[in-house]
């Protein structure tokens, strides 16, 4: 994780991943400003779409990605004890994995 | 005028205190260091670093009301009182207003700090276009004083793996000197760790109180895109009026 | 008091760095804008992180059937909700304008300081301001 990971790698997930988020939220409310989906049906049936369901499927990726590099910073910089540092990347990565695997069971779940 | 200013004496005190004094100015006085040095002839025993009095040796760095400046720059006429002086934040503290910079010349170091060059030399000077010399302009201007990379948030949470903002506007220095051949190790070390450069968040605390007016957050960006292999930016770095402690 | 003079000694020398106090009172420091703009952005984003299961869970729910959506719906009628909400507004909000000022001045747009500080105000209040715009929506 030292080596591979290296400062610039990270850097660049961060802000390709911030990237696409915004696009992705600006793009979210231009759809809910258009039609608001207000009846369950609706919102089913349009994030079921295959071209939807890949934008949220994508955006989830870059969240996660983007979480990533942020909460890892953070114990970069706070977490002083190696032991306990590598700790708690180890349990950041796992919980992060875990919703990764989560949301990707959702959004399949759509196409069923 | 009225000040306090932090006392720490290693074989008496267990911690820094504050010691109020009150110094009838005069109207030579307009400098922070003329205050100090007469409450100096008032009470002796204070300690701190001085030289050349004008604002190139970086000696005086310190923290005056909350801000890092350098004494010999800083106008009393714009100071609250009591002016509060303290020694650079994050740094051991020797004694009174002393601070241990061994550290922080460590950072220094390690980021090569000389030009690396193995072609025969020429008969005169290695040359180098004024468009490339440019380049160096608002980073070579650094005098080492310490301001910045003591006001970092940064170096103050890891100060023995990030390089700190002065440290990284040398790194620039030599980075984007046209004479240097050793580029790519230079960038190689900053980004082979997560540590030494990218801890920067670009808080800008540096740029805020750089007594030069020098902006290392912008070397740092600058360094980044070279890593990156992104587009190169003309000219040198912007330089500021500096913003003095009040 | 019995220790060698400093300089002749590399023990004593290096037992005595090892006591050395060090000033580092952040309520005694100035925080200028910058630094409360970037403290904000980690904040924010440390919020927005804990959020983010949450989060997971009401998308699910609100997919899941007609029930899970109606559920969902209703929470935004509840006052503790709202209250997360307007937080979670605010960390949204402040995270992403300073998240877009970062991308800027990655890319040399906005880096003097001039520049930088009056964007630095910007993002400070500009957070602060849609989290009020949300509540006064909300209510």
């Amino acid at each position: 994780m030292r080596v591979r990971f290296t400062g610039l790698k990270a850097w660049w997930v961060q802000r390709l991943s911030a990237v696409y988020m915004l696009l992705f939220v600006l793009f979210l409310l231009y759809s809910f400003a258009l039609q608001p989906l207000r009846e369950f049906s609706r919102w089913h049936a349009w994030v079921a779409r295959p071209g939807i369901s890949v934008a949220f499927l994508a955006f989830f990726a870059a969240l996660l990605g983007h979480m990533w590099v942020g909460l890892r910073d953070v114990l970069l910089d706070y977490a002083k004890p190696a032991g306990l540092r590598r700790g708690l990347l180890a349990a950041v990565a796992l919980g992060l994995l875990g919703l990764c695997i989560w949301l990707l069971v959702i959004l399949l779940g759509l196409q069923g | 005028m009225k000040l306090s200013i932090s006392r720490y004496d290693p074989e008496r005190d267990k911690e820094p205190y504050l010691q109020d004094y009150e110094i009838e100015l005069v109207a030579t006085d307009h400098m922070l260091l003329d205050v100090l040095l007469r409450v100096k002839a008032q009470d002796n025993t204070l300690s701190f670093r001085k030289s050349c009095r004008e604002g190139v040796c970086g000696s005086d760095a310190m923290n005056i009301n909350g801000r890092n400046g350098l004494a010999c720059i800083t106008r009393i006429s714009e100071l609250r009182e009591p002016v509060v002086i303290r020694p650079l934040p994050g740094f051991p503290i020797i004694r009174d207003l002393f601070v241990d910079m061994t550290q922080f010349f460590k950072q220094y170091h390690s980021i090569t700090p000389y030009l690396v060059n193995d072609e025969p030399p020429p008969e005169k000077e290695r040359l180098q276009a004024p468009a490339e010399r440019d380049k160096l302009n608002g980073a070579y201007e650094c005098i080492l004083c310490a301001c910045c990379t003591s006001q970092c948030p940064s170096y103050w949470w890891n100060p023995e793996k990030f390089v700190g903002p002065a440290g990284l506007i040398q790194a620039y220095r030599f980075i984007f000197d046209s004479r240097d051949r050793a580029t790519a190790e230079r960038l190689d070390d900053l980004d082979n760790d997560p540590y030494r450069l990218f801890r920067c968040r670009t808080i800008m605390n540096c740029a805020e109180v750089c007594p030069k007016g020098l902006e290392p957050v912008h070397a740092i960006e600058r360094i980044r895109l070279k890593i990156a292999g992104m587009k190169e930016y003309v000219g040198g770095l912007d330089v500021h009026p500096p913003i003095s402690p009040k | 008091m019995g220790r060698e003079p400093p300089g002749t000694g590399l023990e004593a020398a290096a037992a005595s760095r090892l006591r050395r106090p060090v000033f580092l009172n952040l309520t005694q420091i100035q925080m200028p804008v910058g630094a409360l703009t970037s403290i904000g952005h980690r904040i924010s984003g440390v919020v927005l992180a804990t959020g983010v299961p949450a989060a997971a869970y009401l998308f699910a729910l609100s997919l899941r059937d007609e029930g899970g959506f109606a559920q969902v719906a209703a929470l935004f009628e509840r006052l503790a909700f709202k209250a997360a909400a307007i937080i979670a507004i605010w960390a949204l909000a402040h995270h992403v304008l300073g998240g877009i000022r970062h991308l800027l001045t990655d890319f040399d747009i906005g880096s003097p300081l001039r520049v930088a500080r009056r964007s630095a105000w910007f993002v400070n209040l500009a957070g602060v301001a849609v989290a009020l715009l949300a509540a006064g929506v909300m209510w």
